[in-house]
C-alpha cells in the first residue's frame, strides 16, 4: 500500500501548509526589495527599509487630510526622479499640482487616470502595475476583495512596481493578502501609522511620523469679527 | 543567362481558407440570411492581394498568379544574404504563413516555372542551381507539366512518363510537334529562357477587406479575422519599412451605412501583437449598430519607420515604449482624455495655478518661495462654518482683478473635528469661509 492520497479538506490544509511555506521561505529572504519612504522611523519598522517594491500595500485612513498622501510624496518623488511613472487612479480629491511640484515631484511623470466604474479602476491599475516604466500606482477602490488584491499582488509583482490602495478604515476589521498594511490615524505633530500587517516584518506597532504637510506659521493672526479658536 | 532565385508558394485551400474564420465564429453569426452571397474569386482576390502585401517585407519583386495553383512568387537572390540564407527564409515565411492559417506548399528554384513545379514535388522542393533543377525535374513524373491536357495524354501515348525523357528530345522537335508554346515552357522550367513577372505593386494606402459569408452579431467573433488582417498588415508595413499612428476598422452593414473605430497609437508602430491589443480595447466597448457582414482595415497616412522607438535600443527608449503601450490600452478601453497629467500655470489663485495637460508634457519650474501647498484640492471651494480652530494663517492672495475672476482671500490651516487639516480661505468683504484643499 503505497501513501494515502491526500483528499477533500485534507488536501486544502496541505496545500495551505504548502502555501505558507512558500511564503515563509519568501519572506526569509534577507534581500527584499524595498524603497525608502523618506521618513527613518518608518524604514526602521518595515523590512528591507521602506515601502515594498513589486507588491501591495495597503493605506487604511481614519479621515481625509491628515498626512495619508504626503505620507507617500517623498517615495513618489524619488521613483519619479529615477525616470518612473506615477499612476493616480480615480483619485477622489485631485492631486494638487503646485504642493507636488514643491515638494521636489517631477510632475510630468504623473499620470491621472480618471474611470467610470469599479471595474474600469481595477483593471487600469492593474495594468499600470504591470507595466515596468510605472513606478507606483495608487488605487481608492471603493470595494474590494481578496481576489482582487491576489491579482493587483501579482501584477505588482510582475511590474515591479509599489501598488498602494486607499482603503476605507473599516477594511482593517477584514484580512487581505497584501504584503503591508497600514492603519493611519491623525496626530497632533504629523501622522500616528499602525503598522497592522508586514509581510516579513513585525506588526502591532504604532509611530509617528512627521509628515510634512504644510508649513508651520509661527503666529496665527485671526480674522476681525470672527473669533475661532487658534492653536496654542 | 542570370535567372535569380525564385521562391514560389502553392496556395491550393486559399479561397477555403480566407473564408475559414468564418466558420470559427459560429457562435457569434447565423447562415447567409441576407441573401447577399460571397464571391469566391473576389475573396480569393481579395486575400492574394493581402498576402502579395505581407509577402514584399522579405522580397522587392513579388507576383502572383491565381489559376492553377494559385500561386505567389518572391524572387529571393537580393534578399539572401539578409535573413541567413534560405533555410532561415524558408522558415519564417512558413511559420508565418501557418500562423495566418492557410495551408501551403513552398519550392525554391533559379526559374520561377521551375519553383511552381516543385510545389507539386512530394519532397526534395529546394535547388539552387539549374543543374540541380535540372537533374530535380528529371525524376518527376510528366503529369506534373502546366502542359495542355491534348499534349500531356500525347506524351503519354509516346510512351513518355518522366519529365526526364521529355527534357532528352530535341527542343526543335518539341517545338514541331507540340507548339512553340510547350518549348518556351520546358524552357521556362530548365530557367535557359527568359520568365518575366509582372511585379506586384503595393498599394500607397493600405485597404484590407476580409468578408462574413453570415452576418457577425458579436465583437469577440470580429477577433479572429482582425488578428489574420493585422498579421498581414504588419508583413505591409514591414515591406514598405513604415508604421503607422492609426488605423481604421470599418464594420459593413447589410442596408446600413458602415460603422467603424479608429485605432490610435500615441507613437508610431507596426506590431501586430499591439495592434491586436489595442483594437480588443476598442471593440470590448463597442456596441455594434447592426450584425457585421465585412471587416475592412485602412491605414491611409504613413510614418517612417526611422521613427519607431522599437529601433531604438537602450533603457530610456524602451522604457517610454512601455509607457506608450500603458498609455494606448488605457485610452482604447476608458476613452481619450481619461489619461492626463497635471501641469503648473503662473496664477496666484490656487484653482488656477495648475491645470490638466497631456501626459508626459514637462511643467514650468514650481515657484519655491510660495507658501506651502496642501496635497489635495477641491476643484471647486466649499462654503463652511467658520472653522473651530486655526493652526496657521493668514496668507492673503489678492490676484486676478484683470480677468474679471479676481479673488481676495485670506487664507489658513484649519483643523476638522476628526482631525484632518483644511486649507480654508475667508473673503474678508464677504465674511464667509470656504474649504479649498485637504493636507491630505
Amino acid at each position: 500500500m503505497s501513501i494515502p492520497l491526500p483528499i477533500g479538506s485534507q488536501r486544502t490544509q496541505m496545500l495551505e501548509q504548502l502555501a505558507r511555506l512558500c511564503r515563509t521561505g519568501d519572506s526569509s529572504r534577507a534581500q527584499r526589495l524595498a524603497a525608502p519612504s523618506g521618513f527613518p522611523e518608518l524604514d526602521a519598522n518595515l523590512p528591507g527599509g521602506g515601502w515594498p517594491i513589486g507588491a501591495i500595500a495597503e493605506l487604511m485612513s481614519d479621515a481625509t487630510g491628515i498626512g495619508e498622501l504626503s505620507l507617500l510624496v517623498p517615495v513618489l518623488t524619488r521613483l519619479a526622479r529615477a525616470g518612473r511613472y506615477i499612476a493616480c487612479i480615480a483619485p477622489p480629491y485631485l492631486p494638487y499640482a503646485p504642493a507636488l511640484a514643491q515638494r521636489g515631484l517631477p510632475l510630468e511623470r504623473l499620470l491621472l487616470i480618471q474611470t467610470r466604474s469599479l471595474q474600469e479602476s481595477l483593471w487600469a491599475t492593474e495594468q499600470a502595475l504591470r507595466c515596468p516604466a510605472v513606478g507606483a500606482v495608487l488605487g481608492w477602490p471603493a470595494y474590494i476583495v481578496d481576489r482582487n488584491v491576489r491579482r493587483l499582488q501579482l501584477a505588482a509583482e510582475t511590474g515591479g512596481s509599489l501598488g498602494i490602495l486607499y482603503r476605507p478604515p473599516e477594511a482593517a476589521r477584514e484580512s487581505s493578502p497584501a504584503a503591508l498594511r497600514l492603519r493611519l490615524h491623525a496626530a497632533p505633530d504629523g501622522l500616528a501609522v499602525e503598522i497592522q500587517k508586514s509581510r516579513g516584518g513585525a506588526a502591532g506597532i504604532t509611530l509617528r511620523v512627521a509628515v510634512a504637510s504644510m508649513a508651520v506659521a509661527s503666529m496665527v493672526v485671526a480674522p476681525t469679527g470672527v473669533a475661532p479658536t487658534v492653536a496654542a | 543567362m542570370s535567372a535569380g532565385l525564385w521562391l514560389c508558394i502553392r496556395l491550393p485551400q486559399l479561397a477555403h481558407e480566407a473564408l475559414a474564420a468564418a466558420a470559427h465564429r459560429a457562435a457569434g453569426a447565423e447562415a447567409c440570411a441576407t441573401g447577399r452571397g460571397v464571391d469566391p474569386a473576389a475573396i480569393e482576390h481579395a486575400a492574394m492581394e493581402r498576402l502579395a502585401a505581407w509577402a514584399y517585407q522579405w522580397s522587392s519583386l513579388v507576383s502572383y498568379r491565381l489559376s492553377d495553383g494559385p500561386l505567389l512568387w518572391l524572387e529571393l537572390a537580393g534578399s539572401r544574404s539578409l535573413f541567413g540564407g534560405h533555410a532561415a527564409l524558408l522558415a519564417r515565411l512558413e511559420a508565418g504563413l501557418t500562423q495566418l492559417g492557410y495551408s501551403h506548399a513552398c519550392a525554391l528554384a533559379p526559374s520561377p516555372t521551375g519553383a511552381a513545379l516543385l510545389t507539386q514535388a512530394e519532397q526534395q522542393r529546394c535547388v539552387t542551381t539549374r543543374a540541380q533543377l535540372r537533374s530535380r525535374l528529371e525524376m518527376l513524373p510528366l503529369a506534373l507539366l502546366a502542359l495542355p491536357q491534348d499534349v500531356l495524354a500525347a506524351l503519354h501515348a509516346a510512351g513518355l512518363r518522366r519529365i526526364g525523357q521529355l527534357l532528352a528530345l530535341p527542343a526543335a522537335a518539341i517545338a514541331r510537334r507540340f507548339g512553340p508554346a510547350a518549348s518556351l515552357y520546358l524552357q521556362r522550367l530548365c530557367g535557359t529562357a527568359s520568365d518575366p513577372r509582372p511585379a506586384w505593386r503595393m498599394p500607397a494606402t493600405y485597404r484590407a477587406c476580409f468578408e462574413f459569408d453570415g452576418a457577425v452579431h458579436d465583437t469577440t467573433a470580429l477577433l479572429f479575422p482582425l488578428r489574420r488582417l493585422l498579421l498581414e498588415f504588419q508583413g505591409y508595413l514591414r515591406g514598405r519599412d513604415c508604421a503607422v499612428l492609426r488605423f481604421t476598422l470599418e464594420f459593413e452593414h447589410y442596408r446600413q451605412a458602415a460603422s467603424g473605430v479608429t485605432v490610435g497609437m500615441s507613437a508610431p508602430a507596426r506590431d501586430a501583437a499591439q495592434f491586436l491589443l489595442l483594437a480588443r480595447e476598442r471593440l470590448q466597448n463597442l456596441v455594434l449598430p447592426a450584425p457585421v457582414q465585412a471587416l475592412r482595415l485602412q491605414a491611409l497616412e504613413f510614418t517612417a519607420a526611422s521613427v519607431l522607438q522599437a529601433d531604438f535600443f537602450g533603457s530610456d527608449a524602451q522604457q517610454l515604449q512601455q509607457l506608450q503601450l500603458l498609455l494606448d490600452r488605457l485610452q482604447a478601453r476608458l476613452g481619450e482624455g481619461q489619461v492626463q497629467g497635471l501641469a503648473l500655470k503662473a496664477d496666484h489663485r490656487p484653482e488656477r495655478a495648475w491645470g490638466f495637460v497631456t501626459p508626459q508634457q514637462s511643467t514650468a519650474q514650481p515657484d519655491t518661495q510660495a507658501a506651502a501647498r496642501p496635497c489635495t484640492l477641491l476643484l471647486q471651494p466649499r462654503r463652511i462654518e467658520p472653522p473651530a480652530l486655526l493652526l496657521s494663517g493668514p496668507e492673503r492672495i489678492e490676484s486676478g482683478w484683470w480677468d474679471g475672476a479676481d479673488v481676495n482671500r485670506d487664507y489658513y490651516v484649519a483643523r476638522a473635528a476628526d482631525g484632518a487639516r483644511l486649507w480654508v480661505f475667508r473673503d474678508p468683504a464677504e465674511g464667509a469661509w470656504y474649504l479649498q484643499g485637504l493636507w491630505s
